[in-house]
């Protein structure tokens, strides 16, 4: 039994993890691009995505998850995620990166206004292009700014993966539930809070280490 | 022929004139003093000599090449701007070192960019950015700090980091190196280190520009002073006829707080 149970709730995890990774691949160069987006001196391209911006922070994941999935089909008469496991896999990864990145982009805006306008200023008077000055200047500064709260939008992401269930991807926990129903047991449910807390563990290290790593300057 | 020529500079932000019109020219080797009240246009001046505001009306002009007509569509694209910045230098208030690099970096990083637009990536490099850093350690020698090349910005004095500034600027072989109050974020302390790196650069002839509250200082080193308020120059002469000898009231009241 313990086996089983194990074999299960590894293919869980795996596919948690899958979602994971996916989501900061894909999240955090979407934010970056979110993020100028929503700094953009056009309003016609400002508004338009502060508004995007709100609407997905502003709902549940859960909710974006059901219709991103759903919707397509029913409103389209055209489900584009096919009714495999792969499409609706698909599906929960999109939800999540378009998700994340709406975060992340609030805090990369916040990490880049947050680089006092001097620094900028120093890289102009130098000959510095804005291209030069962005990747030589001001992401190191951004990047020690972000980590923190990073941190914390990575350890909720690794949670949240757990909600992909409503539209069927056979994530973790529903792993360890279903030994409920089969077998009357609950302590896979258990292990299954042992998988997270070890992983939110090994990243909250990750996160203290890179902090330290950056810790040769201040801003 | 004078080094820099500025004529009828003027710089409003929406209906607010701050420049209502500055000119003035100085030689090659000459060292300029601006005094004069806050918010009267002094560092507005030097902000639109460096292009980091872009000016309303007037020109500028270097080695009698006009680099900049308000008038003149062309001169005012961002690469021309680029380009013309770096016939000038500018040390801040607030130094704004780059913080996530060492003292010698701070100083290296614009010629290293320059070699690699230049130079591409291949072993030539190598060989060249070694170069600048020779070159940029001996500058930081030259403002006293030849000892501190790997320190970051936070593990030095105020007056250290406006040093490391300094000697950043004088990388780039500025024709014109501005000063932007340099001192008035140090404590007296502070203040002299920086300010007897100054003096060096006047004796050694390097054409300044220096905006200061430091009236003895600008008395002893300068060849030109102008008195700045209200974004006119009220007062402009010799430092012997602005300091002993004002012309203006508001010159003599200005100096009168002072003493």
């Amino acid at each position: 039994m313990f086996q089983t149970v194990l074999q299960s709730l590894n293919l869980g995890f795996l596919k948690a993890l899958q979602i994971f990774g996916l989501t900061l691949l894909g999240g955090i160069p979407l934010g970056f691009l979110i993020a100028f987006g929503s700094m953009s001196r056009w309003k016609l391209l400002r508004f338009p995505v502060k508004t995007i911006v709100w609407i997905v922070r502003g709902t549940p994941l859960m909710l974006q998850l059901l219709i991103i999935y759903y919707g397509p089909g029913i409103l389209l008469g055209n489900n584009i995620w096919g009714g495999s496991t792969g499409g609706r896999f698909t599906a929960a990864v999109v939800t999540f990166i378009f998700n994340y990145a709406c975060y992340f982009s609030e805090i990369f805006r916040g990490g880049i206004q947050g680089v006092p306008r001097g620094q900028r200023e120093a890289g102009q008077v130098l000959g510095l292009t804005n291209t030069q000055i962005f990747f030589k200047v001001t992401l190191m500064q951004v990047i020690k700014r972000i980590v923190p709260p990073i941190g914390n939008e990575i350890i909720t992401l690794v949670k949240d993966t757990s909600l992909v269930r409503v539209i069927s991807v056979y994530e973790i926990i529903w792993n360890g539930e279903k030994f409920i129903k089969s077998a009357g047991i609950i302590w896979p449910l258990f292990f299954t809070g042992l998988y997270y807390l070890l992983f939110s563990g090994l990243l909250t290290l990750l996160l203290g280490w890179i902090e330290k790593k950056l810790d040769y300057f201040k801003v | 022929m004078a080094l820099l020529e500025v004529k009828n500079l003027q710089k409003s932000f929406g209906e607010l004139e701050v420049l209502k019109g500055i000119s003035f020219s100085m030689e090659q080797g000459e060292n300029l003093s601006i005094i004069g009240p806050s918010g009267g246009g002094k560092t507005t001046l030097l902000r639109c000599l460096n292009f980091l505001e872009i000016p309303t009306g007037g020109s500028i002009a270097v080695g009698g090449r006009t680099l900049f007509d308000a008038s003149d569509a062309k001169t005012v694209s961002e690469r021309e701007i680029r380009r013309n910045r770096l016939h000038f230098g500018l040390v801040f208030q607030n130094f704004n070192l780059f913080p996530q690099y060492t003292a010698l970096e701070n100083v290296a990083l614009a010629l290293k960019l320059q070699a690699k637009s230049e130079a591409g990536n291949g072993a030539a490099r190598k060989e060249i950015n070694a170069r600048i850093d020779a070159q940029c350690a001996e500058l930081l020698g030259r403002v006293g700090l030849g000892d501190k090349l790997d320190f970051y910005p936070h593990q030095l004095s105020g007056g250290q980091q406006q040093r490391v500034a300094i000697a950043r600027a004088l990388a780039l072989r500025p024709e014109v190196l501005f000063f932007d109050e340099p001192t008035s974020a140090l404590d007296p302390e502070l203040t002299g280190e920086v300010l007897r790196v100054i003096r060096k650069l006047a004796e050694e002839k390097m054409t300044m520009v220096i905006v200061t509250h430091e009236m003895g200082f600008a008395e002893a080193v300068s060849d030109q002073v102008l008195f700045i308020d209200g974004g006119l120059i009220a007062e402009q002469g010799s430092p012997e006829q602005v300091f002993r000898n004002p012309q203006s009231e508001r010159t003599r009241q200005f100096l009168g707080s002072y003493r």
